[in-house]
């Protein structure tokens, strides 16, 4: 009797680690890719092009307003943002294809203090290794893709933005 | 009860390397407000959800950007299911998730069907029918054609066509690969949103 019951508790066990989600992280891409250049408006029209933050880590989020992951990351990404902006590491977040007046519209419920660019062609996204939104990618210093995001995360987390930080030594 | 501990080795072992066999299933439930269907499927490290798309939803949102409503029709009423894909392994057991529409197949009356693909949608629609914002829209809210998923917390979401009319019932073979290796599995009976 008490080995059968040692079993069941062995497999209620293994059943639930399985059942635990993956843990959010950020994938280390096996294949060093240089991250496209951009040429791309802010919300106040001003030009921005990826060359202009080498030197310094960068996190680059592509998103839309009616993505609904996109929705509920950006927040976490807000808050992610007030902790690394002293830090030199920087953060962009790429809107696809919507114009000014509708990301306006939508940071009157999601603040974003970190740049938006505006992709409206399309163009941009689709020199990106991108299939979905949102995707998050992480840029080294020296301008290669480092990590990968597809899908939201949690990026107030600590664990996560350490990741980013240890790229800024 | 004594079983020998070599039969107690087994089952944990069973249980411990290969969980997706004895937990691969499908789920199907009905959401008591919208009383629209969801079918979810987990298999070894890949779960995908179903979930069914009134056409007036399809619609409404097509045609905030900028879709006919005419072709916004057309897509609303092809049995369009939002997809969500995402990778369940764990570190104890990490996997590679790959997924390509193009290998999904779907059973109506005994004849199987490709999914038609975002590229198929776009190509039917002349330029004049649907400017360039509406297809960068419809492009990015549909479900990825090719995805890689890893197990970093990697998910995929979007919409997908069957291309069925509304209230079609219909079975649908997922493919997958995990670490390479392919993996397939049946959700059986699966019905078309109607269009209410």
């Amino acid at each position: 009797m008490k080995t059968a019951l040692k079993l069941l508790f062995t497999i209620s066990l293994l059943l639930a680690t399985h059942h635990a989600i993956a843990e959010q992280g950020l994938s280390l891409l096996t294949k060093k890719i240089k991250a496209p250049d951009f040429n791309l408006v802010d919300m106040n029209g001003v030009k921005h092009s990826l060359a202009e933050y080498k030197g310094k880590p960068i996190i680059i989020n592509f998103w839309a307003t009616w993505c609904p992951p996109c929705r509920r990351e950006l927040p976490s990404m807000n808050k992610g943002w007030s902790k690394i902006k002293n830090s030199g590491i920087n953060m962009l977040a790429i809107n696809v294809g919507e114009d000014e007046d509708t990301i306006f519209n939508f940071m009157a419920d999601y603040p974003i203090d970190f740049k938006v660019l505006l992709d409206l062609s399309g163009d941009i996204i689709n020199k990106w290794p991108v299939n979905g939104l949102p995707t998050t990618f992480v840029v080294d210093k020296n301008g290669y893709i480092i990590y990968r995001a597809i899908g939201g995360r949690d990026w107030s987390s600590d664990k996560l933005l350490n990741k980013v930080r240890a790229l800024n030594h | 009860m004594q079983l020998p501990n070599t039969i107690c080795l087994i089952i944990i072992g069973l249980f411990a390397g290969y969980p997706s066999f004895l937990l691969a299933g499908v789920e199907i439930k009905t959401d008591p407000q919208t009383r629209l269907k969801s079918y979810r499927l987990q298999q070894g490290g890949f779960k995908l959800e179903l979930v069914q798309r009134l056409p007036d939803q399809t619609r409404a949102f097509f045609m905030a950007r900028g879709f006919s409503k005419k072709i916004a029709n057309d897509i609303a009423l092809s049995c369009v299911f939002q997809t969500i894909g995402t990778n369940i392994s764990d570190k104890t057991n990490p996997a590679a998730i790959e997924v390509s529409l193009k290998d999904w197949r779907l059973k109506v009356n005994n004849k199987e069907k490709k999914v038609k693909l975002k590229t198929a949608w776009d190509k039917q629609w002349s330029e004049t029918e649907v400017n360039k914002a509406s297809r960068i829209a419809f492009k990015w809210a549909t479900f990825p054609s090719y995805q890689n998923f890893s197990n970093s917390g990697d998910y995929g979401w979007g919409m997908t066509s069957f291309n069925l009319p509304p209230q079609t019932v219909f079975d649908l073979k997922i493919v997958w690969t995990q670490n390479k290796k392919p993996q397939h599995a049946w959700i059986r009976s699966i019905e078309c949103p109607e269009d209410r």
